[in-house]
């Protein structure tokens, strides 16, 4: 055995020839000769995030699966995070990356509590900063592995304010948005009820629950990678309700051919 | 160790792996960038600039908004539009307006068209090596109060002109403007075929159906171009911004 | 250990209880041992003159350089202790190149004049972690002569202490006092280049010891038509051939 410090418990050498990094891909673990290695891939992740805008403010939900690549691995996950009074970021993707704005997001509540009193962090102050540090972590070619909504009000217009940002930096708002699976199977469904600004005056709370619940049963009937528990948000000024281990009720798992649509 | 010598790939004693030939890690690498779509527009008059572009944002197929603005106005009479990575392209844009404060505290004075082209080449060269992937154009007036139109390529190289299409649908547009705003193979009917169109300035009315022309245009043609349509001009008078609805489909 | 008045002006970052610091109001003293400099702005451009103080008869004249270009729209007249001033110069040139490089237009004459004084407190160390450049403060000044789009012709006066401002006209070095009253006398704002040259010879005439001649005097202008320029020496000859004669027509009173 190896007893130089630096390769502790390697077999020598001289004994054993030199060491084949390839045996069970030791390489990019073990060998510091490699380049420094980022993020290259999610592990651990999480679906879809849903989020509409409605007459008081906005609704969001996200379901509480993180999976580890097609393992159900954790079933009881929080990833509707609020910030300061009336704000709330909502994250899929890699889930030890959300930790780690949830650590992000936290100091910045913290520092700003300190700098300036009675000052309050507001969605598009948390949306802009959260940019900038997927922007720049993508720059470094050590992206944070996510795509988020950041949903709460507008601090100068006090308009209701819904945007998204992801691992790249890229940043859009709309009405209604959705990130992974549901930007494919929801926002068809958000777009229907919320296709004018007038629409979206005119949703109520209700409503938008609704919407919101329903897109959460499609998602948990076609995305294999999410589950039934989901955690709902309704943030309206200076008040946020966050409703956790909701489920998707009155689904039917009956055989295709028996449901009306298919072929019948 | 260099690369050559994990080609040689060493021998390993007394086992099955020895005949393998050590390889890198499986490249499987993170790309930084992704196309954002849209289609933007510059046409420069005798006294005025506009700049327009579309307000659909796509990543793939995916439309991810109907509304999201790309053109801006950054003060000083500057209009700016980044198209193509939208990341890059707002990246740029707030840097772009962040030296021009510095720029008036340092030298109390409105930034120039010119001093704004050369100062967005150094940005964008600045990043010769990752570069910002964005079509760039700017708008303004020059310093006889002319329309100008400055048009960069990812890296920085510019060049003034009298319009320029960029991002997705400039293909389909640049070719349609230098008919009708350079009067490319048009010729004058009254020679007979001998003579070529006289160039002439277009007035802020043609200009305006030439852009609203090009982008229902394109969007009819092209899945990247559509939804809304925001114009931004640029007179002596200021700056104004107008919208028209696109084709949503 | 309590330090005594005269141990104030040890250190050159480091204020006297009277909050003056040492080391800076000396290297002005510095300036006033130097040759004098002339500047002033008209309408039509700004002109620059300095004496050089010619001390062997078997001295080259031409080598004496106080007065130079930093651009093509730039140019400047020092005093004191004029090796200094070559840091200064050099950052000015830097400076101007850059701005066009970056801004592709000629920088302003005051940005210009600030960047050289931004150099002047390099003594220290910066509070945003810059190095400490120099190990005592500049001991030259700078007359700055330049002309711009926005201002037009401007003549700054750039101190050791890093502040500046603008005149219309400035004399610096040893016989600065007397020069700047006769100035304040003769200045009027509508002075045109002509009679801008043939003042600034007649006031380093007055406080020069040596009999003024075109081998340890130099002038130097800048003008919208032909930007920065330095006299040859037949040129300054000339104009104080033509002072001679004004002189000769209105006997001194």
């Amino acid at each position: 055995m190896n007893h130089d410090p630096f390769a502790w418990g390697r077999p020598l050498n001289e004994t054993y020839g030199e060491y084949n990094y390839n045996i069970a891909n030791a390489s990019s673990v073990t060998s510091h000769r490699n380049p420094k290695m980022a993020t290259q891939q999610p592990i651990v992740t999480g679906s879809s995030v849903l989020a509409i805008k409605f007459k008081d403010g906005v609704i969001m939900a996200a379901d509480n699966l993180a999976s580890y690549g097609s393992l159900a691995r954790f079933d009881n996950v929080e990833r509707l995070l609020q910030v300061g009074k009336d704000t709330i970021v909502g994250c899929s993707g890699d889930i030890s990356d959300f930790q780690k704005i949830e650590r992000l997001l936290d100091d910045l509540e913290i520092e700003d509590g300190y700098d300036i009193e009675n000052y309050e962090l507001k969605a598009n102050h948390i949306h802009e900063y959260l940019s900038r540090v997927f922007y720049n972590r993508r720059s470094k070619m050590d992206p944070l592995w996510n795509s988020c909504l950041v949903g709460g009000f507008d601090a100068d217009s006090g308009e209701p304010f819904l945007k998204y940002v992801d691992l790249l930096g890229v940043t859009y708002g709309a009405d209604s948005l959705a990130t992974g699976f549901g930007s494919h199977l929801a926002i068809p469904l958000l777009r229907k009820k919320l296709d004018s600004d007038d629409a979206v005056k005119n949703l109520t709370e209700e409503e938008g629950i609704k919407l919101i619940s329903e897109c959460m049963k499609v998602l948990y009937y076609r995305d294999a990678r999410s589950l039934d528990k989901y955690s709902l948000a309704i943030i309206k000024k200076d008040d946020v309700k966050l409703i956790k281990g909701l489920r998707c009720e009155d689904m039917s798992w009956r055989f295709a051919s028996g449901i009306r649509g298919y072929g019948n | 160790m260099s690369a050559s010598s994990f080609a040689e790939g060493k021998a390993t004693i007394a086992s099955e792996y020895s005949s393998e030939v050590r390889r890198e890690p499986i490249e499987h690498q993170f790309n930084p960038y992704s196309d954002n779509g849209g289609t933007i527009l510059g046409i420069a008059g005798k006294d005025f600039a506009v700049l327009a572009g579309d307000t659909r944002h796509t990543t793939g197929y995916s439309i991810n908004s109907r509304y999201e603005p790309k053109v801006f106005d950054a003060g000083d009479g500057f209009l700016i539009s980044a198209n193509g990575f939208s990341a890059d392209g707002n990246a740029l844009v707030k840097r772009f307006q962040n030296q021009l404060k510095w720029y008036h505290f340092n030298h109390g004075k409105k930034m120039g068209i010119r001093s704004g082209a050369r100062f967005i080449q150094h940005l964008l060269y600045g990043k010769r090596f990752f570069p910002y992937y964005v079509h760039t154009i700017i708008a303004g007036l020059d310093e006889e109060g002319k329309g100008a139109v400055f048009s960069f390529d990812p890296i920085g190289s510019y060049e003034r002109e009298q319009c320029r299409a960029g991002g997705s649908a400039a293909s389909l547009i640049m070719p349609f403007l230098d008919n009708q705003v350079n009067f490319k193979n048009q010729l004058d009917p009254e020679s007979n075929g001998t003579k070529k169109k006289e160039l002439r300035y277009l007035s802020l009315e043609e200009v305006l159906k030439l852009v609203k022309d090009s982008f229902s245009s394109a969007t009819e043609r092209h899945i990247l171009v559509g939804d809304g349509l925001e114009i931004m001009i640029v007179t002596k008078e200021g700056v104004r911004t107008e919208y028209y609805p696109l084709k949503k489909d | 250990m309590f330090l005594t008045r005269s141990e104030y002006d040890r250190g050159v970052s480091t204020f006297s209880p009277e909050g003056r610091l040492f080391q800076v109001e000396y290297s002005s003293e510095a300036i006033k041992l130097g040759s004098t400099a002339i500047g002033i702005a008209t309408s039509e451009g700004v002109v620059l003159g300095v004496e050089k103080k010619v001390t062997s008869s078997l001295l080259e004249s031409s080598s004496i350089e106080k007065i130079v270009e930093i651009d093509t729209h730039i140019g400047c007249a020092m005093s004191g202790l004029t090796p200094d001033a070559r840091s200064m110069i050099d950052h000015a040139r830097v400076s101007s190149l850059n701005h066009n490089l970056y801004y592709d237009e000629k920088i302003g004459v005051e940005s210009l004049t600030q960047s050289v004084c931004d150099l002047a407190l390099r003594f220290g160390e910066g509070a945003s972690g810059e190095k400490r450049l120099m190990s005592r403060p500049f001991g030259v000044a700078l007359l700055i002569a330049g002309i711009d789009e926005e201002n037009g012709p401007q003549l700054y006066h750039a101190e050791p202490s890093g502040t500046f401002y603008r005149y219309d006209a400035k004399a610096i070095g040893s016989g600065s006092e007397g020069a700047q009253s006769e100035l304040q006398n003769e200045y009027h704002s509508s002075l045109t280049l002509k009679e801008a040259e043939l003042l600034i010879l007649k006031v380093l005439k007055q406080v020069m010891e040596e009999k003024l001649d075109s081998n340890n005097a130099q002038l130097a202008s800048v003008t919208k038509e032909h930007g920065f320029r330095i006299y040859k020496d037949e040129e300054t000859a000339k104009i104080i051939e033509q002072l001679a004669e004004n002189e000769a027509d209105e006997p001194e009173s």
